[in-house]
């Protein structure tokens, strides 16, 4: 046992640690499988099809390891470069149904059309990939087999038509859900789900063998630009397996033409988000409501803007002033915190600029300007210090002034105090809500991802601070004892300097004798 | 006086009722009857305020429910915000009177803190795919800070096993992993959204769908008919400034500013420290700059241009160095104008941008901000830096102290890991 001490500031700060990630983890999954029924089927009629996406996987706790993503990632490129010279092939993008014929020109009889379906499941499943084809022309089967992907990946032996719906648990991970390779859209490999109808409709006449992984290489699309194209060919290609049960599908995802609203198809069985998606219209209440919405938002801003206005709450204002008591402090607590969150940015804002200063200059301009620079840097710190020094007097004068009551503490707590930290991050004369404009997927990725990595290196560095604080001084304390101190110090070492990743090596110094 | 804006005052009235969130809706009589201090309406403004302040505030902790309490929470909240009537503070804690106070304190309030504003920046129906660009830290850790504290397990009476901690820490790391994968899914998964509804919304300069909309679309029973909008279209000018005297009296009482004021002071006392640090660290480097100066100076006397150019040369100089830093003052001493608050994610395709151009929203004045992607992972990745540098600096600190340490033990020789 190496006891470190109570510690318990660092336990309870860990814990909390623990439980906030955990919350945003449950808020994010919420969000995920929102998203991703979205982006599956929204009206699946046939009644045999099973719906287990979220049920034998929600509880796998699966994580891609990195080799596999590496993996992921060559696959999508070496699809990107097959759906390259598969759009080159391509005269007319909404000839997806040429596609389809010509596919069944190629190979004379449709049912000679091979149904390899594997279901695909998302990048987070460690173990198994699997990808469904439905796309058989004898050209693109030949470019498939160069991308075959190989062995990391197991195979599913998925053999008998019937086991559809033991298809499912196949698939681990959470929320994933079959998906036609087809729906491996772009650069990523996420299924989103796709008619589990053509899949399991699809899987019946299958007699043929299953090969670990084929891909369609038209099944995916490449660029932003030519969704709708790649959507069409998409939709068009999948249902290629000419297998009865699929045929309902076929005219329907065939006629894909803008305007088509789902709903009213009667023979629509399945609709996606991908297919039909840029048909889609909101519903007239909404729209309506929406447009009044940002009308009112205009007149709105109008109103605030208008100087009348300004006048006449700034008389208002300043009658109140003059009302209130005169020997209240200047500040009061709600600007003491935001001059105190300004003067913290300004701190760094001029340590910065400091930095930058540091080096020196063989042209006397540069050391002039340097020196200026600097020059002016201290005034500006100093003008600060003093601006800090005045908020702190009024911080002060606000304890001075209700010392009685600091003492009756009945009834409150630092609890109730907290609620006050209130909204004050935010500019509240804005009004409608802002937009955040972003160009492409990895730029999305790029800023969740760093925002995660500061919030994440903020709670380090508290947590360094605490560990620091508790951890150091039990070694400091052991040293006069006698006992060897080496495990407790290999451990507060790796966790002090190396965050817990590295351990040092700790040898026995003792000569023979 | 404004009497004759008599008609339009009961409708700006009605307004403000409605603007109010639909759980604290007062009806408007509560408001004449106030206007003539009648006790009867000073309870019910009390709540309102009470209910409506709790709104902006964090959304509350615990709920108070005794008026006494509710009553104390609303004088705090004026305190804080610098509301210093002193007799509104020493209206009686059973809310029986004082109806008028209480309206002269709303109406403060709706204009000092924009009270509706930030309740209808509460109560909004969020329709986009809400992202946060606000790296404050005020926000983040302070509110997570305070819970540890409050929250400390009293019954930790072993002592910890140091493994237990390393245990704890590489949970901790497991699950930010985890998290992050998550979290580049979603934005995988919003993007094929975003980019198979584009071209969808009436709205061109958003253009496509959010996630609530396209649900919306899918399953439209399952939203409630609730109002989106907002009734905000009211007359500013519904405050009546009255008459008031000019007592000054002695100070009102207070009973939880001075829990905050302690605070701040600690706070403000870490930041003095660091100021001082900066400011002597300038100090030295200046003085040692000016010496080089002078030295540098005085050896090039024989060469220097003569004396006129030079001058000519130094007055553009302090010119130019006056300008960078004037940048640097204003924003030493304002307000961050940075980006805060919830955005909604729009997918603004290059190629798409460029072909229809901004037209449809330069057209009409802007009333929302805008912000690029690519500014707020500039914003990020310099936040990122300084946060890794300052991470690095307290693991070497802790290096150093473990080798003194580390010297001390007898009989074990310490060989650090490697540096990657």
């Amino acid at each position: 046992m190496l006891a470190a001490g109570r510690a318990r500031r660092l336990v309870s700060i860990l814990s909390q640690a623990l439980e906030d990630c955990a919350e945003q983890k449950k808020k994010l999954e919420d969000n995920l499988t929102l998203c991703r029924a979205l982006l599956g089927d929204w009206k699946v009629q046939t009644p045999e099809s099973p719906k287990p996406e979220n049920g034998p996987k929600s509880d796998q706790e699966s994580e891609p390891s990195p080799k596999e993503l590496e993996e992921l990632e060559l696959l999508n490129r070496a699809l990107e470069r097959a759906l390259r010279v598969r759009k080159s092939t391509l005269r007319n993008p909404s000839e997806a149904l040429g596609e389809g014929k010509k596919a069944a020109e190629k190979k004379p009889a449709t049912s000679a059309v091979r149904k390899q379906q594997a279901p695909l499941s998302k990048e987070s499943v460690p173990n198994t990939i699997k990808v469904t084809s439905a796309c058989k022309k004898a050209v693109s089967s030949k470019k498939l087999s160069a991308y075959m992907l190989k062995a990391p990946y197991r195979t599913d032996p998925v053999k008998a038509p019937t086991s559809q719906s033991s298809r499912a648990p196949k698939v681990a991970g959470k929320g994933s859900t079959k998906g036609a390779a087809l729906q491996q859209a772009r650069k990523t490999v996420p299924a989103a789900s796709v008619s589990q109808q053509e899949f399991s409709a699809a899987a019946e006449p299958s007699g043929s063998p299953r090969s670990p992984l084929q891909q369609s290489s038209s099944s995916f699309g490449g660029s932003a630009s030519a969704k709708n194209s790649i959507a069409v060919i998409l939709q068009g290609v999948e249902p290629e397996n000419d297998c009865p049960g699929s045929l309902a599908e076929s005219p329907v995802t065939r006629s894909h033409t803008a305007g088509d609203i789902p709903v009213g198809s009667t023979m629509a069985r399945t609709f996606t988000l991908q297919g039909k998606g840029s048909s889609l219209k909101l519903p007239r209440p909404y729209r309506k409501a929406y447009s009044r919405n940002s009308r009112q938002w205009e007149k709105c801003h109008l109103c605030q803007s208008s100087s009348a206005t300004a006048a006449a709450r700034s008389r208002f204002l300043e009658r109140m002033q003059s009302t209130f008591c005169s020997s209240a402090p200047a500040f009061s607590p709600a600007e003491i915190e935001e001059g105190v969150m300004v003067l913290r940015d300004a701190r760094s804002l001029l340590s910065q600029y400091m930095e930058a200063e540091t080096t020196g200059y063989p042209i006397w301009e540069k050391e002039y300007e340097c020196l200026l620079t600097l020059e002016g840097l201290q005034d500006t710190a100093s003008q600060c210090l003093h601006k800090l020094q005045l908020l702190r007097a009024a911080a002060e004068s606000q304890m001075v002034v209700y010392p009685a009551d600091c003492a009756h503490k009945t009834g409150t707590s630092p609890a109730d105090c907290a609620p006050l930290r209130g909204r004050r991050c935010g500019d509240t004369g804005v009004l409608a809500t802002p937009l955040l404009f972003y160009s492409s997927c990895q730029e999305l990725r790029d800023m969740a991802t760093l925002k995660l990595q500061v919030v994440m290196l903020r709670q380090q560095i508290d947590i360094q601070k605490v560990l620091i604080a508790e951890l150091l001084p039990i070694l400091e304390s052991r040293l006069p004892c006698g006992d060897s101190p080496s495990p407790l110090y290999r451990a507060i070492y790796t966790q002090l300097c190396e965050g817990g990743e590295r351990f040092p090596v700790l040898m026995n110094d003792e000569l023979p004798d | 006086m404004w009497r004759g804006r008599a008609g339009a005052l009961p409708a700006a009235i009605g307004a403000l009722c409605r603007a109010l969130p639909p759980g604290s809706r007062p009806a408007p009589e509560t408001f004449r009857l106030a206007k003539f201090d009648r006790p009867e309406a000073s309870l019910q403004i009390w709540r309102l305020l009470y209910s409506l302040l709790k709104q902006i505030h964090d959304g509350g902790w615990t709920e108070l429910d005794t008026i006494g309490a509710q009553i104390r929470f609303v004088k705090s909240v004026l305190r804080y915000h610098g509301y210093g009537r002193p007799e509104f503070y020493q209206l009686p804690s059973d809310g029986s009177q004082g109806s008028r106070e209480l309206l002269l304190a709303f109406s403060w309030l709706l204009i000092r803190i924009s009270l509706l504003e930030q309740l209808l920046t509460v109560n909004r129906v969020k329709i986009g795919d809400e992202a946060s660009v606000c790296t404050c830290e005020d926000n983040l850790s302070n509110s997570w800070k305070d819970r540890t504290e409050t929250a400390l397990e009293p019954c930790l009476k072993r002592e910890v096993d140091v493994r237990y901690l390393q245990w704890l820490n590489g949970r901790l790391r497991f699950q930010w992993r985890s998290l992050h994968v998550d979290c580049q899914e979603q934005c995988k998964l919003l993007h094929k959204i975003h980019s198979y509804t584009s071209g969808c919304h009436m709205d061109q300069t958003i253009g496509h769908f959010s996630v609530t909309e396209t649900d919306l679309i899918r399953q439209p029973d399952s939203y409630k008919q609730e109002t989106v909008l907002d009734t905000l279209s009211e007359d500013a000018n519904t405050f009546k400034s009255e008459d008031v005297c000019k007592e000054k009296n002695t100070l009102p009482n207070a009973n939880l500013c001075c829990h905050i004021a302690s605070n701040i002071i600690g706070e403000i006392d870490k930041l003095t420290k660091d100021l001082v640090t900066l400011h002597d660290g300038l100090h030295e480097l200046v003085t040692c700059k000016k010496s080089a100066w002078y030295e540098k100076v005085k050896s090039r006397e024989r060469i220097l241009p003569d004396e006129r150019e030079f001058c000519a040369a130094a007055r553009t100089i302090t010119e130019a160095v006056k300008l960078k830093l004037s940048d640097l003052k204003y924003h030493c001493a304002h307000k961050k104008n940075g980006m805060h608050g919830p955005y909604r994610l729009v997918f603004k395709d290059k190629r798409s941008a460029s072909k229809k151009g901004f037209l449809s929203s330069v057209s009409k004045e802007p009333i929302t901000n805008v912000v690029n992607a690519t500014e707020v992972i500039s914003k990020l990745q310099m936040e990122e830096a300084i946060l890794k540098r300052e991470l690095k600096r307290l693991q070497e600190e802790c290096r150093h102290k473990l080798d003194v340490i580390a010297e001390g033990l007898v009989g074990v020789i310490c060989i650090p890991p490697m540096k990657r």
